[in-house]
């Protein structure tokens, strides 16, 4: 802008009525820069659909002048948090704020910007409120809150803006930039004591209340009536997919030594007799896992073809890795478990890929890398997934502990 | 500022180097209007053609895994809402069928088929949300307002049913919450006829639109084999051929009793991933129709249990299938209150795994159109 607005006060100030006139200059200001707010468009889960539908024809956020969504925070001053911050993000977060022009000003949209919301306990990645990186200027409740919420947060913003003067300009405001800073504790302290001082001047007038109405009775609410349906178990839907039992013969034809998981004594009659509900949960050693593998996918009637997932168990002694198998022919699943050692002295635990089985895998066995320190041999591409490179520790491990990070459940 | 890399940056088969021109990486993300959330992608690129694509995840792993050992399963489902938010009534399904599974809770009749009702408005819901996007990614504002316009007539229709836009919590094991409200099915009717016109009406204006044709058509091809090794699910195994859809070969609730079709591609470009999801909105139409005529009266719960607990050592798994594909939900018990573990399987998981399968080859445009084809939700990638 060519004109520089700190010296209009300074020139018309000093003369007679001068002061009204930078008044009117503040006003239309203001009204000018609340009227034209530029969004810029971040969204990180599901309060970005709410920013979604507030800019859409329904709710349609160009009433307040706040439409135009710009892609570079070059070109933006506003930023609308819509959505968890985790740790990862925050550092991206930082950038953005940082490389938007001033003034700028921050929406904080959503439980999870204002304290972590539903992210708060025994949580090791979410920053427990979005303050605690960059300063905000206006919180809005809710999980996630309405668009008429964020119009209304847009309006406080209005308010805030036009509450501004060029006497004073806005003091750019730097990053918080403490993700570990407790900002809740004092607060609640203060409140706590707060209310204390009230209950106690309280205290002697409701005894005088008491002893004026001596007839009340006070209500005591009722009770929700819990809706109660008929008691009835559970039947599973009728299928038709190849047997347990081919699918047994078929795997001990080739591989006669591999048990199922908890039923390594079954029978061949109860075997026959399981529904097609349950699925074959086969318990191979580490020696024979690949080629198991390998071998289900590859069989012409088995036909595993499709890799569902790869996941882990710590069961704190040892952890099992399990695949779970799908075939599109047969209609059928197949899940193999596979124990891999543990201990505190041995706190490497090995297992051999099955990447080059099935591309899919390798994200899923990077995610048990990342979660349970389970380093998978062989791997094309072995490094965390999920989380930081710094991340100390693997969190789905039962023995994990970072107090730093995780705020315990307390009930 | 030296522009040549000399490092490979991580994940990258080999340096850039060796093409027409001289190769470049650029980064993507995760701050990027065309990325649905908080993906990265890192491109290797010969010019404007992509050769490489490195996905980052885990910029929104919110630890859900994590949190759920510390909770009873029934307080669990509320962060199945979070995990795909676009299909939360499906992925609340999900939790709910494994514990019946796992606990030995039967459902009322009339339960089961509000909760086809409800996910197939849901699967509606969401593909007009994305019809929308991927417009809107490709260039066309105007698709965005009418995507939303006919969304949020659904939306209202969930307000009421259960009091949030969003974030539903509905069902729970044995039924639902809640019954349906006063006057739902003749609305919901009212939409399916809408609906009807309003597809009619979607495909006028972007399915045989020539830019729209030019950029999707024999763009992103995924080949049926590499759909399979790299587990895709849901429209995006189905527009490359595989013919899977778990309501079909795996039927869950009384997905059994309908009639429906499962929509096929033949090439697995983007333009078969589009018309896969515009079909599978009209399929899911036909199913409201039979559900809604045939809706019996009685319960919407059986009887609640204070909790709900899987034997000891004995797991449950449950498939469901969301507007994007596969949504398996694994419980390990250990008998205690609270699950031993829970692992989610989330579709768009494999669907990014494999996007460099589908995008490399391409111009860097495409490779924009390949992921709005995708319909990636990144919280339930990163759970």
């Amino acid at each position: 802008m060519g004109i520089d607005l700190q010296l209009i006060p300074k020139v018309l100030d000093p003369l007679p009525g001068g002061k009204g006139l930078t008044n009117a200059v503040d006003y239309i200001v203001n009204w000018a820069r609340s009227s034209s707010l530029w969004p810029l468009v971040y969204g990180t889960s599901c309060c970005a659909i709410e920013m979604m539908a507030t800019g859409a024809a329904r709710h349609d956020i160009s009433r307040f002048g706040a439409e135009v969504f710009r892609a570079s925070p070059r070109q933006a001053d506003l930023i609308i948090l819509a959505g968890t911050l985790t740790e990862k993000m925050s550092h991206h977060l930082k950038t953005l704020y940082e490389q938007m022009p001033e003034p700028k000003y921050v929406i904080a949209m959503g439980a999870c910007t204002i304290s972590g919301g539903p992210f708060y306990y025994d949580n090791y990645s979410v920053i427990k409120g979005a303050d605690r990186i960059v300063p905000v200027d206006v919180f809005i409740p809710g999980c996630p809150p309405r668009p008429e919420a964020l119009l209304h947060g847009i309006l406080e913003l209005q308010k805030l803006i036009s509450g501004e003067t060029i006497r004073q300009p806005r003091v750019p405001r730097p990053l918080n930039d403490d993700p570990m800073i407790d900002r809740h504790s004092a607060d609640a302290a203060a409140w706590k004591e707060e209310d204390k001082k009230i209950q106690e001047e309280l205290a002697g007038k409701r005894e005088q209340w008491a002893a004026e109405n001596p007839d009340f009775k006070a209500y005591k609410g009722e009770r929700f009536k819990n809706v109660s349906g008929p008691k009835m178990g559970h039947t599973p839907v009728e299928r038709s997919c190849t047997s347990v039992a081919d699918i047994c013969a078929a795997v001990h034809d080739k591989f006669p030594d591999i048990p199922l998981y908890n039923k390594a004594e079954i029978t061949d009659e109860e075997l026959a007799e399981l529904s097609p509900q349950y699925i074959p949960d086969f318990v191979v050693g580490q020696e024979q896992y690949t080629a198991f593998i390998s071998f289900l996918k590859n069989h012409a009637d088995l036909n595993m073809d499709l890799l569902l997932q790869v996941t882990a168990v710590d069961w704190k002694d040892h952890f099992d890795v399990l695949v779970h198998l799908y075939s599109t022919t047969g209609k059928h699943k197949i899940f193999v478990r596979c124990s891999v050692d543990y201990s505190k002295e041995n706190d490497t635990p090995e297992i051999d890929t099955i990447s080059h089985l099935f591309s899919g895998a390798n994200w899923h066995e990077r995610e048990i890398f990342d979660l349970f320190g389970i380093t998978f041999t062989n791997h094309p591409d072995m490094r965390r997934i999920l989380l930081r490179d710094d991340f100390v520790g693997h969190p789905l491990r039962k023995d994990f502990e970072d107090s730093s990070r995780i705020v315990k459940r307390p009930y | 500022m030296d522009l040549v890399q000399t490092e490979i940056p991580e994940g990258f088969t080999r340096s850039a180097g060796g093409g027409h021109t001289e190769e470049y990486y650029l980064n993507m993300g995760p701050q990027h209007p065309s990325t649905h959330g908080v993906l990265r992608l890192m491109v290797r690129l010969d010019g404007e053609t992509v050769k490489e694509i490195v996905p980052h995840i885990g910029y929104i792993h919110r630890s859900i895994e994590k949190m759920a050992e510390s909770q009873s399963l029934i307080q669990n489902i509320h962060l199945t809402d979070r995990l795909d938010y676009l299909s939360c009534h499906m992925t609340n399904l999900g939790l709910c069928l494994a514990i019946e599974q796992g606990a030995d809770v039967g459902v009322p009749e009339r339960a089961e088929y509000i909760r086809i009702i409800v996910c197939e408005l849901q699967r509606i819901q969401s593909h007009l949300l994305w019809w929308g996007c991927f417009a809107m990614d490709l260039g066309a504002l105007t698709a965005f307002l009418y995507g939303f316009d006919e969304r949020e007539k659904i939306t209202d229709l969930f307000e009421e049913l259960c009091g949030a836009r969003l974030t539903m919590n509905y069902f729970r094991p044995g039924g639902c919450v809640s019954d349906l409200p006063n006057e739902f099915i003749p609305r919901i009717l009212k939409i399916c006829e809408h609906m009807k016109t309003t597809l009619d009406e979607y495909d006028n204006l972007v399915s045989k639109n020539m830019i729209i044709r030019e950029r999707t058509q024999g763009v992103g091809i995924l080949s049926k084999e590499r759909a399979l090794s790299h587990g895709c699910t849901g429209p995006v195994a189905r527009a490359s051929g595989i013919n899977y859809d778990v309501r079909k070969d795996e039927p869950y609730g009384i997905y059994n009793r309908f009639d429906f079709d499962v929509p096929l591609g033949a090439t697995g470009d983007c333009y078969d991933r589009y018309t896969v999801r515009i079909e599978e909105m009209r399929q899911s139409i036909r199913i409201l129709e039979q559900a809604c005529k045939d809706l019996p009266d009685g319960d919407f719960r059986s009887k609640e249990k204070p909790n709900y607990k899987i034997p000891k050592d004995e797991h449950s798994f449950s498939s469901v299938e969301t507007a994007r594909g596969n949504f398996s939900t694994y419980v390990v018990s250990d008998g205690g209150k609270t699950p031993y573990r829970i692992k989610y399987r989330s579709p768009n998981f494999s669907h990014i795994g494999a996007i460099n399968d589908m995008a490399s080859g391409y111009k860097l445009a495409d490779l924009v159109t390949v992921l709005a084809t995708l319909d990636p939700v990144i919280p339930d990638i990163d759970r």
